[in-house]
């Protein structure tokens, strides 16, 4: 039975798109060992005039996901949307289905002409399209959820990445969307939970092996002291009570925020090249 | 802006072997790039092979190049083999599909299931070392020595010795100066380090921190091994002389842009 449910984070605010998918050593995102489930999770962070969502899902969950946005969302209230990462299916999946449905306003990405990177079924060259205007992401932006100014969310390059990605913290519920990052708590079911408030899985020796066997291989010799610094200035920055991923658990509670932050900071500092000798990689080496 | 005008693409590299695709423009620093989101058609006696989607905006632009190769060849296009899951490689897979019967999706197949479901039952995953007979050549999967994502192959034609690296290989061209179209040997204006070590800084991130020697060095033991004679890159121009090219590009990747690093 697959998992999917629209979860309040934060009541009215902030709500978890969440997906089950089966861990079967076919998810990019996962070791090619891991099994069991895991979800994706889009999120949608509204205010009565407006809202923005971060990420669209996979095209396999195209039906629930538009369901849950219109329990929440209506269809005439402007959306603007944010791939978080512009390259990847799960982030721009259903962004088209999503634009037909919703008022999509704006997207905002790292290229421009933001349809070209959101469409792609239409197989007829002469097909009317649905255009969606473009901001190109650069820097760190502060925009406006709504449009009285009262609800600014900041918009920034995440600080450790393996392709284009976009991290966003929203001052008013103290949530931190980490898109690729803290995305190892999967679990043996699609029970869940998707919302933990205790951890006893994350441990330096598990995050570790869970980067160097998914996107993060290069880590193992790198030079990782200007990544642990642009960690540790989000942390520094930002006052975070949740950690809200693309994928996998959230977690909640300022302890467990800073227990992830705490444990990425200790597995970079001893993958860095002055503690552990660089070395080629090659694909599917297990760690 | 992007997509690009006066398209000089398809142009045959070796026989059997055509380059088709699209530019995509990007600025960077003030200044104007043109990439390539290739695509390449290898043809056997039996079937035809396709080496990436190509960026899904290039569907109809793919199509129209591919279509007059394949009739005039009169082969049928079997296989479509994919480096990895980044969209401007795999996003046309659905578009492709369903465009044409009997076709099935090779390579590592992460995430596909996902992203079209409907097209579940066509994928057929590959491993480093398997083959797929055209028919008179054969189509081998290759180690992935420079990688994008985790999950990524290289593919190599043992016809004609042609190593398709996706990612691997990555620079822009001059648009300005004629170089769409050209191999890299023919732009003698573009400066190859340069160019290298931009798409390194803005589209392989963990090249800036990473000991690129290391995958270099490995990188010149892979072309040994394969005998590779030409190499044809997903982003960069093919290259049809590595004695010359080579060096240059791996200049680049190993003087990738350090500043995100210091």
């Amino acid at each position: 039975m697959a998992f999917s449910s629209m979860t309040e984070l934060a009541p009215g605010k902030v709500f978890a798109i969440q997906n089950s998918f089966e861990l079967d050593g076919r998810i990019s995102a996962y070791p090619k060992s891991a099994r069991g489930a895991c979800v994706s999770n889009c999120y949608l962070i509204r205010e009565p005039d407006g809202a923005f969502l971060l990420d669209t899902g996979y095209g396999a969950h195209e039906k629930p996901i538009l369901a849950q946005l219109a329990s929440v969302l209506e269809p005439d209230v402007p959306l603007t949307l944010v791939p978080t990462r512009i390259n990847e299916f799960m982030s721009v999946g259903n962004g088209m289905a999503i634009a037909e449905r919703f008022n999509v306003v704006m997207c905002y990405s790292p290229q421009p002409d933001a349809a070209d990177w959101l469409d792609f079924k239409a197989v007829d060259p002469g097909a009317e399209r649905r255009e969606i205007p473009t901001t190109l992401l650069r820097g760190l932006l502060n925009l406006d959820v709504g449009s009285a100014g009262e609800r600014m969310i900041d918009v920034f390059s995440a600080p450790l990445r393996l392709i284009n990605t976009t991290w966003v913290f929203d001052p008013e519920t103290r949530i931190l969307f980490s898109s690729d990052m803290f995305t190892h708590r999967s679990q043996p079911t699609d029970a869940g939970p998707w919302l933990i408030e205790e951890d006893r899985v994350t441990t330096s020796a598990f995050v570790r092996s869970f980067l160097l066997d998914t996107r993060y291989w290069w880590l193992e010799g790198a030079e990782t002291g200007s990544l642990r610094r642009g960690i540790a200035d989000v942390i520094e920055r930002y006052d975070i009570d949740m950690i809200a991923p693309g994928y996998g658990a959230i977690f909640k509670g300022r302890e467990l925020v800073e227990r992830q932050f705490a444990v990425l900071d200790d597995v970079l500092r001893e993958l860095d090249c002055s503690v552990t000798k660089p070395a080629y990689v090659p694909r599917g080496k297990r760690r | 802006m992007s997509g690009m005008t006066n398209n000089p693409l398809p142009r045959e590299l070796a026989p059997g072997v055509f380059w088709l695709g699209n530019c995509l423009e990007q600025h960077y620093r003030g200044r104007s790039y043109h990439g390539y989101n290739s695509c390449y058609l290898v043809l056997g006696d039996r079937a035809a092979l396709l080496v990436e989607t190509g960026h899904p905006k290039d569907f109809p632009i793919i199509e129209r190049q591919m279509g007059p190769i394949l009739a005039r060849h009169d082969v049928p296009l079997r296989h479509l083999f994919i480096t990895h899951q980044e969209t401007p490689h795999s996003g046309g897979l659905g578009r492709f599909l369903a465009r044409h019967d009997g076709l099935t999706v090779h390579g590592d197949i992460s995430d596909y299931h996902m992203a079209f479901p409907q097209f579940a039952d066509r994928l057929r995953p590959m491993e480093v070392g398997d083959a797929i007979d055209l028919g008179g050549r054969m189509f081998m999967t290759a180690e992935p020595v420079v990688r994008d994502i985790g999950t990524t192959l290289w593919g190599f034609d043992a016809g004609e010795r042609v190593l398709f690296p996706g990612d691997g290989f990555a620079y822009s061209h001059y648009h300005w100066d004629g170089h769409c179209g050209l191999v890299a040997e023919e732009a003698t204006s573009l400066d190859l380090i340069e160019t290298a070590a931009v798409f390194a800084e803005l589209a392989l991130f963990w090249t800036n921190f990473a000991d690129m020697r290391l995958y270099v060095d490995r990188l010149y033991e892979l072309i040994e091994e394969l005998e590779v004679t030409l190499v044809a890159p997903t982003h960069g121009l093919p290259i049809l002389d590595l004695a010359v090219t080579m060096p240059k590009v791996c200049e680049g990747l190993v003087g990738a842009n350090r500043e995100a690093a210091e």
